[in-house]
């Protein structure tokens, strides 16, 4: 499904990646791990191809096709979405308004915890932490897309947020490939991932299948002693 | 199609045409100066075209007028007037236009709209203009004890030169909620709005949104004036896309009472690069991504088809 090969990025002249190689095959549920200010959200705004980014080595790979130079909305007709972290707000376009204009796929918003009220709102104005996460999954969701990149959802939920958000995106995103981007455990339990990173100053560090082993390092010991950690792949 | 409406005025070029209406009163302004001696407290002087409305009692249905310019170089200079009887409550679509793009007219319009006490008018005008057509338009709205107001103001089509100036005077426990959406693209607008809280617990609101795009210049220039013990906010909102064109915003707030309390808000800008790549990341172009922001910024309405012209109140999308 994804695959990023080699890949180093700058922003704002600075050298953010480097030499990133990470898969995230076919319905699996990858997840990227570190602390911040490691790389995370710029390698998911690299994914996704916002401008500002620039790849300057490696590349990104989709389906088998090579999308590094593509535009961001010709990425996301190719099946791929962001749900951002911090998503702007949009003052005057209701989110109503907003779905009707992206959506691929009919919507039942009677599943989703959602009042018909935040869907009247405009776009992210004065929207609860809870209320702009849901929103990020109702969009991301409407596009129908085969990739997610989940940017921080867990940040600011509380624990049943947290639970119906995860299990919503189990059911309706059930069998996508996802990349999940966090820095926190309680998520990995609810959607289990099949493959975990960790990244620290813009390099992968770690990689596993066995995503609990890495996360109860990380609890035990703290980021800093990944860069010593036996676990760590590019010890000799 | 929703909101199909018969006018109740319409004026082409110098030529009125009334529908009678069962509970008001609508008649051109020479014919109300004429047939009401009480109506010269409020013309300034003997009108020579426009309309004139009086509600005696509320209505269940919106009233509608239409001012349009039709043939070349017409110089229209309509007089209106409109008066909202105490307890009454009525809702008025005004509408001002030209029916080409290219006939060179000019438009000098002067309202005045009287709520009595305790009554309340929502009122709603539509300008939409061709390139060589000069405008001016005044409006001042007299709003007696405990009367309200919801008065919004659309031109998406702007002329050459449109010039605008609004004074609202507001009595004791009166309220005045104003918007004022101007979208300029070739031409240049001047606006020029005052409001007045004369009356104890007086509450206006006026909201000016504008959209500076190609070759366009505008300056908007709001009161806020307390002389009693009143709220009063001014916002101003500007949107610009286009270089070259320029917005000029500029909240006034004028308090003369210790027990006012006055606010404002302004922001001027291009839509932000952070919310562009957003809606990009939603599938949308550049173009599309614009389209929705400033659709969003000028309000969400439906289409209005007043005497089988439709009125639309997007541009875009």
């Amino acid at each position: 499904m994804l695959e990023i090969d080699n890949l180093s990025v700058k922003a704002n002249g600075k050298d953010i990646l480097k030499k990133i190689s990470l898969e995230v095959k076919d319905g699996e549920i990858c997840v990227l791990l570190g602390p911040n200010a490691s790389g995370k959200s710029t390698l998911a705004y690299t994914i996704m191809g916002f401008p500002g980014y620039k790849v300057t080595e490696g590349k990104i790979i989709f389906n088998g096709k090579d999308i590094t130079d593509l535009p961001i909305e010709e990425r996301v007709k190719l099946g791929m979405a962001l749900a951002f972290q911090h998503p702007p707000s949009i003052k005057g376009l209701k989110l109503s308004k907003l779905l009707e204009k992206i959506c691929r796929q009919t919507i039942d918003t009677e599943k989703f915890p959602v009042s018909t009220d935040l869907l009247e709102r405009e776009v992210n104005v004065n929207f609860s932490g809870g209320e702009r996460k849901l929103s990020e999954i109702i969009q991301v969701i409407s596009l129908n897309p085969g990739f997610v990149v989940f940017d921080e959802l867990d940040a600011g939920l509380d624990v049943e947020n947290l639970e119906k958000l995860s299990s919503l995106i189990k059911s309706e995103l059930h069998g996508r490939s996802i990349l999940l981007i966090t820095h926190r455990g309680r998520i990995l339990r609810h959607l289990k991932p099949n493959v975990a990173y960790v990244m620290m100053d813009g390099q992968i560090v770690c990689s596993s299948e066995d995503w609990k082993k890495i996360w109860e390092t990380i609890e035990r010991c703290g980021y800093e002693k990944c860069k010593e950690c036996e676990l760590r792949s590019d010890r000799p | 199609m929703k909101n199909v409406r018969n006018a109740n005025y319409v004026q082409i070029d110098h030529k009125a045409q009334i529908s009678e209406e069962k509970d008001a009163v609508v008649l051109s302004s020479p014919e109300a100066y004429k047939r009401f001696k009480w109506t010269k407290e409020y013309f300034d002087k003997k009108p020579k075209e426009g309309y004139f409305i009086w509600v005696r009692k509320s209505l269940d249905h919106p009233l509608v007028t239409r001012i349009s310019i039709s043939s070349k170089n017409v110089s229209q200079n309509p007089a209106n007037l409109v008066v909202i009887e105490e307890n009454v409550n009525a809702e008025i679509y005004s509408v001002c236009n030209a029916l080409k793009k290219n006939l060179g007219g000019d438009h000098a319009g002067y309202s005045k709209i009287i709520l009595k006490e305790n009554s309340r008018l929502v009122m709603t005008h539509f300008h939409r203009w061709g390139k060589r057509d000069v405008v001016s338009s005044n409006l001042d709205i007299f709003l007696g004890n405990g009367s309200e107001i919801s008065d919004a103001y659309k031109c998406l089509e702007i002329p050459m030169r449109l010039n605008m100036e609004n004074n609202t005077y507001l009595e004791e426990g009166a309220s005045a909620n104003l918007v004022i959406t101007v979208l300029a693209k070739h031409g240049e607008v001047k606006m020029h709005d005052s409001t007045y809280l004369n009356g104890r617990g007086s509450r206006g609101i006026s909201r000016i949104r504008m959209i500076g795009d190609e070759k366009s210049r505008i300056t908007a220039h709001s009161q806020m004036i307390a002389n009693d013990a009143g709220t009063g906010h001014v916002d101003c909102m500007g949107l610009l896309l286009a270089e070259g064109s320029s917005i000029n915003a500029i909240p006034e707030l004028v308090n003369n009472n210790k027990d006012a309390s006055l606010t404002h808000e302004a922001s001027v800008g291009k839509i932000s690069e952070e919310v562009l790549n957003y809606l990009r990341s939603r599938g949308l172009t550049e173009d599309q991504a614009i389209d929705l922001v400033v659709a969003g910024f000028l309000g969400e309405e439906e289409p209005i088809v007043i005497e089988g012209q439709v009125i639309p109140l997007k541009p875009y999308m």
